[in-house]
This record gives structure tokens, C-alpha cells and sequence, in this order.
């Protein structure tokens, strides 16, 4: 009865334990570590500081990262006032380049070249000139045209008018008679002035 | 009849260990000293039992709670940081060698004595 009890007993025990080793062995090949547990938590912790370290870096990054971005977004926000500004000076500035069109009031002056007539000697008098456009223009502007066109084409600060043989050339475009010169600008205002002028613009 | 239980029950522990799922690496330290402890007590039950004075409660009681103070005591030098376990696996491994020099001379005797030329030791 005693031999039963104890090698029931021995069995129970030598289940438990040979489970055990089988469970840790079986753990042991999973994890494949062949370094003692002290070092194998001496490289986690290692790994665990490390990373810690870089965390802290990163932190610090963000930080800096945070307030640049809180610059920049203020610099943005005052800048967005400026831009207004900038784009209203931008439209002014396109417009005196000629890059955009313009509307409003304004007068229309044609030209035209004279009739030959046998009363006249130099038939050259009858034609128009370069000059004489460069006359309009300048007298228009004087005026305080804001856009002045030839035939179409823009008169802006790099325009040329000359005569090339007998044709004139504006922005290097040939133009002949008819001209038709428009400029906006204070109609009242260009009449009277044009008017007032002393200069004899055209006999034509 | 001892040695037919032993066997059967080691079969079937290796059997369901090859079949419950493994366990975490963070316990398998705690399971490795209770296994150590486990070892000790079972080569001191066969050499008391040698030596004719085997006790099943001391032998139970020692193979249980040997393993789970094994344990408690490794969880608390991880507490302190101290490989208290180191402590418990020289004892038990210190033990077991006891222990299988108690079973060797024993067996030794017996062989010696069989052959009728034992000289003792």
C-alpha cells in the first residue's frame, strides 16, 4: 500500500517535472538564446537605454521643431497683409508694363495719311511720320493717359516707334495709315490738355 | 512498480509539454529554477529512499514548495537586483551531486556485491 502511495506519487512528481523541462526547453529553442539570462537582460537593457536616448533626441527635435513652426507661422500670418498689398502694387505694375488689359474711359485718335493734291510740293508732308506719332503719344501721356495703344499695339516703357523705310514700326510691328491711337485715361482731361497745347500736332 | 510510474509519467509530461502552447521568455527563468529545485528534490527522494528513510510528505511537500520559494526568491532578487537565484541553484545543484554520490556508491555496492569480488568502501 506504502510502495502504491510512493510511486504514484514518483509518478505525479516526474510528470510535473518532466512537463516542465519540456515547456522550457521548447521556450529556450523559440527565443533561440544561448546567452545566460543575466546577459541577455544586460542587451535589453542596453537596447532599452538606447532607446531611450534616442526618444529624448527625438523629443527635443519636436521641440524645436514646434517653435520653428510657431515662427514661421507668425512670419506667414503678418505676411498675409503684405501680400495683399503686394499683389495690388503687382496689378499696377503689370498694367504700366502693358501685361494686362485695361478698360474705362478714354479718347480715340485716328490718323490718316493726306490726299495728294498738286498744291502741295513735298508729298512727304502728307504722310504720316514716326515723329509724328511719338508726338501724340507723348502729348497723350503728358495728359495723364494711363494706356495708350497704336493699332493695337501697347505703348509701354521699351516701345519703340521709328520709320523704317516707309513704313512705321511700333514694338517692331509695321503700321500704316490708318492709325487709330487710343488711350485711357480722363477723357475731359486729355481733350483739354491736347487742346491747350500749343504744338501743331498734325496737319494733316 | 516505482520505476513503471516514474516512466509513465515522464512520457506523458514530455507528451502534453510538447502539446500546451510555450510560455513567456519573462516567466521561463522563474520555470528554470523550479525545474532546478524540482530535480534536487527528486534525487533526494530516491537517496533517502536508499537509504530507507523516505518520507512521501517530506518528499512532496519539499518538491513543491522548494520550486515555488526557488521562485519567489529569484522574483525577489529581480527586485533587488540581486541574483539571489544564483544563491538557490549552488545549494540545489550543490544537493543533487550529494545526493547522486549517495545513489553511485549505492549502485557500486550492489554491482560489486553481485559480482561476489565488491570491495566497500
Amino acid at each position: 500500500m506504502k510502495d502504491k502511495k510512493i510511486g504514484i506519487s514518483l509518478g505525479i512528481v516526474c510528470f510535473i517535472l518532466a512537463l516542465a523541462l519540456t515547456l522550457q526547453i521548447r521556450t529556450m529553442t523559440i527565443e533561440n538564446s544561448i546567452v545566460s539570462q543575466t546577459f541577455a537582460n544586460d542587451e535589453l537593457k542596453d537596447n532599452l537605454l538606447q532607446w531611450k536616448e534616442k526618444y529624448e533626441k527625438a523629443v527635443e527635435q519636436l521641440d524645436s521643431s514646434n517653435k520653428e513652426l510657431d515662427v514661421i507661422r507668425k512670419s506667414a500670418s503678418t505676411n498675409a497683409s503684405n501680400a495683399e498689398q503686394k499683389t495690388a502694387k503687382i496689378k499696377e505694375n503689370n498694367m504700366l508694363l502693358g501685361l494686362t488689359n485695361v478698360e474705362g474711359e478714354g479718347v480715340v485718335v485716328e490718323l490718316a495719311d493726306g490726299k495728294s493734291s498738286s498744291l502741295v510740293l513735298d508729298a512727304s508732308n502728307l504722310l504720316i511720320h514716326d515723329g509724328n506719332l511719338r508726338e501724340i503719344v507723348n502729348e497723350l501721356s503728358n495728359a495723364g493717359a494711363e494706356a495708350i495703344e497704336i493699332n493695337g499695339q501697347r505703348i509701354v516703357n521699351s516701345t519703340y516707334i521709328t520709320c523704317a523705310g516707309n513704313v512705321i514700326l511700333v514694338n517692331g510691328e509695321k503700321i500704316s495709315s490708318p492709325c487709330t491711337i487710343k488711350a485711357i485715361g480722363q477723357q475731359e482731361r486729355i481733350v483739354r490738355s491736347s487742346r491747350k497745347s500749343r504744338r501743331n500736332i498734325t496737319s494733316t | 512498480m516505482a520505476i513503471l510510474t516514474i516512466i509513465i509519467g515522464s512520457v506523458l509530461g514530455i507528451l502534453l509539454g510538447f502539446l500546451i502552447p510555450t510560455i513567456p521568455y519573462s516567466v521561463s527563468k522563474y520555470l528554470a529554477i523550479a525545474i532546478v529545485a524540482a530535480l534536487d528534490s527528486v534525487f533526494g527522494g530516491i537517496a533517502s529512499s536508499i537509504k530507507k528513510n523516505f518520507d512521501l510528505k517530506v518528499f512532496i511537500s519539499g518538491f513543491f514548495v522548494n520550486a515555488i520559494i526557488a521562485m519567489l526568491l529569484t522574483y525577489l532578487g529581480q527586485r533587488l537586483n540581486v541574483d539571489i537565484y544564483l544563491a538557490a541553484i549552488i545549494v540545489f545543484v550543490g544537493r543533487m551531486f550529494n545526493n547522486l554520490g549517495i545513489i553511485r556508491r549505492y549502485y557500486l555496492d550492489k554491482i560489486s556485491k553481485n559480482f561476489g569480488k565488491g570491495k566497500h568502501k
